[in-house]
């Protein structure tokens, strides 16, 4: 033991006194300042009617959004609108992930299904999502299940390309050691291919979140009666541009929440990541 | 202190070994020129040579991971045809399992040998010890240092009590001075559970100071072996030591003139 605590990291924490400048340069109180200058700017630029009437200020965006916690909008309140956005996230996001990802990781195990899944796929990924949205209208009607159809072509390209990559660049050094251990192909996906693979599928599934959103709103744009998208283009009809930007301000509350979510899967299933990333 | 092969019943047995690759399909790289090397059970054999003298492909021959153009590997009597648990290997670049912890790794080996839970736990936690990690089996390979790190991966080796280890270049990404406490721990964890040992370096001063035999490797493809030392020098040995100098000054002499 003696001779190796020469090689044990220590980090050290000084304590210091408080002082002006350390206030000044502390990343919590520049958060501060950053958010502050943003809203005031915001307020100011509102006030001073820069775009017309098109910006309303800070406080009558959070007054229209409590007032559709309690008025309904087309029969929903706003709880009810984010949860018909999410659910169409969820239920598309969550079929998009289960059949890509493990395609995506057999594509990469087996040359045969890589063989038949390659073209297939390089034809259809350059298609933009939303370059689908008229044919599933035309296919589905203007129900749920058109948007769904969207947020999973949306979704699935991400999911499969990083699972597919994830494995393709696994040390192959590693599958030596299995091998010397005495393992066999099996042990060789199961202990090396999947774990070193989850980091980029995760980072698959956060990139397939953020599209899942743009998917959704699209959709919701093009035709809805529910749903976070149907408030936005609701607002523009109206010519209420607090419900738009109460709309968008909910969006970016509800995506970096489930993309949160995400993280903290990955932090579960992936523990030997979490100091890495701490950093 | 020059010899030729020696008789007797041989752990390792290599014999004509010629290994040539094939790149692009075409283009032909001649690695290993006819080879032949037997190490006695519990010998501690280090191959000595520059970068690009074919000792590693001679390493990875042994352990199973390529198979010889020509000639035969055989353990105990037994000819090698693949890579396999009865061979510990150590690797240049640690490659240990950054999913798993300390313990994890080094329990792989009986993991994937089905010995039971509670028995490979005592197999890792030995080894662990035996190698010096007490208190750290529930650390992440990203948590240790490079010294460390190779320790997890001697120790993996180990785990799976293989009758040969293969060290390829293990100290090879560590600073002088931790090279140099391995060095130490190396001797000392091999008088502790004897294993045959074959152990490739490029520096002369980790083959004299742990070996029971050197063979050098001549300083260009295709690699052949060039010169073997025996060392007599007794344990704990000095880099100091009149007869520790003496014997790196003649195989610098003999390799300098190879390169």
């Amino acid at each position: 033991m003696v001779d190796i605590a020469n090689e044990i990291k220590q980090q050290v924490q000084e304590r210091r006194p408080l002082t002006l400048a350390m206030i000044l340069t502390n990343r919590w109180f520049l958060y501060g300042v950053s958010m502050l200058a943003f809203f005031l700017a915001w307020d100011m630029a509102a006030v001073a009617r820069v775009f017309s009437s098109g910006l309303p200020r800070p406080y009558e965006v959070v007054l229209q959004l409590w007032r559709m916690m309690f008025d309904p909008l087309a029969g929903k309140s706003l709880l009810g609108h984010i949860w018909a956005s999410t659910q169409r996230i969820l239920i598309g996001f969550t079929i998009a992930s289960l059949v890509a990802v493990p395609l995506g990781l057999m594509m990469a195990l087996n040359r045969y299904v890589n063989a038949i899944v390659k073209p297939l796929f390089d034809l259809l990924k350059p298609m933009p999502p939303l370059a689908w949205i008229s044919i599933a209208i035309l296919w589905f009607g203007i129900g749920e299940t058109s948007k769904v159809f969207i947020i999973i072509i949306g979704t699935f390209v991400p999911c499969l390309l990083d699972a597919y990559n994830g494995v393709r660049l696994v040390e192959p050094e590693l599958y030596d050691v299995i091998r010397m251990l005495g393992g066999n192909r099996r042990h060789e996906i199961i202990q090396v291919c999947f774990p070193a693979a989850f980091p980029a599928i995760f980072a698959g599934l956060q990139i397939a979140l953020s599209i899942a959103w743009s998917c959704v709103l699209a959709a919701e744009l093009v035709s809805a009666r529910s749903g976070l998208g149907f408030i936005i283009i609701l607002g523009m009809n109206l010519s209420r541009p607090a419900m738009v930007v109460g709309g968008m301000v909910v969006i970016a509350l509800v995506a970096w929440t489930m993309s949160q979510l995400v993280s903290g899967l990955e932090r579960f299933v992936c523990p030997w990541k979490r100091e890495i990333d701490s950093r | 202190m020059r010899e030729e092969r020696h008789p007797g019943q041989a752990k390792i047995e290599c014999k004509d070994i010629t290994k040539v690759f094939i790149q692009k399909g075409k283009q032909r790289v001649h690695v290993l020129d006819h080879i032949s090397l037997d190490v006695k059970e519990n010998e501690f054999v280090v191959i000595l040579g520059p970068g690009q003298s074919g000792k590693s492909t001679l390493l990875r021959i042994i352990a199973g991971l390529e198979t010889p153009t020509e000639g035969h590997v055989r353990i105990d009597g037994q000819e090698v045809e693949g890579p396999g648990p009865e061979r510990g290997l150590v690797f240049q670049g640690y490659m240990l399992f950054a999913w798993k912890t300390v313990l994890g790794n080094v329990e792989m080996g009986p993991k994937l040998r089905g010995v039971p839970k509670k028995e490979r736990r005592e197999i890792a936690a030995h080894y662990i010890h035996l190698v010096g990690l007490d208190g750290f089996e529930n650390h992440y390979p990203h948590q240790l240092s490079g010294g460390m790190k190779q320790r997890v991966g001697i120790a993996r080796a180990y785990a799976n009590n293989p009758q040969v280890m293969l060290l390829d270049e293990p100290f090879g990404q560590l600073d002088a001075q931790t090279r140099y406490f391995m060095e130490k721990e190396t001797a000392r964890i091999w008088e502790t559970e004897k294993r045959t040992i074959l152990f490739v370096t490029n520096n002369i001063d980790e083959a004299i100071y742990l070996a029971d035999r050197i063979v050098t490797m001549e300083g260009k493809l295709p690699g052949r072996m060039h010169v073997v030392y025996r060392v007599d020098l007794p344990r704990p040995r000095e880099h100091t030591d009149m007869a520790f100098l003496k014997l790196r000054h003649e195989i610098t002499e003999a390799s300098e003139l190879t390169l």
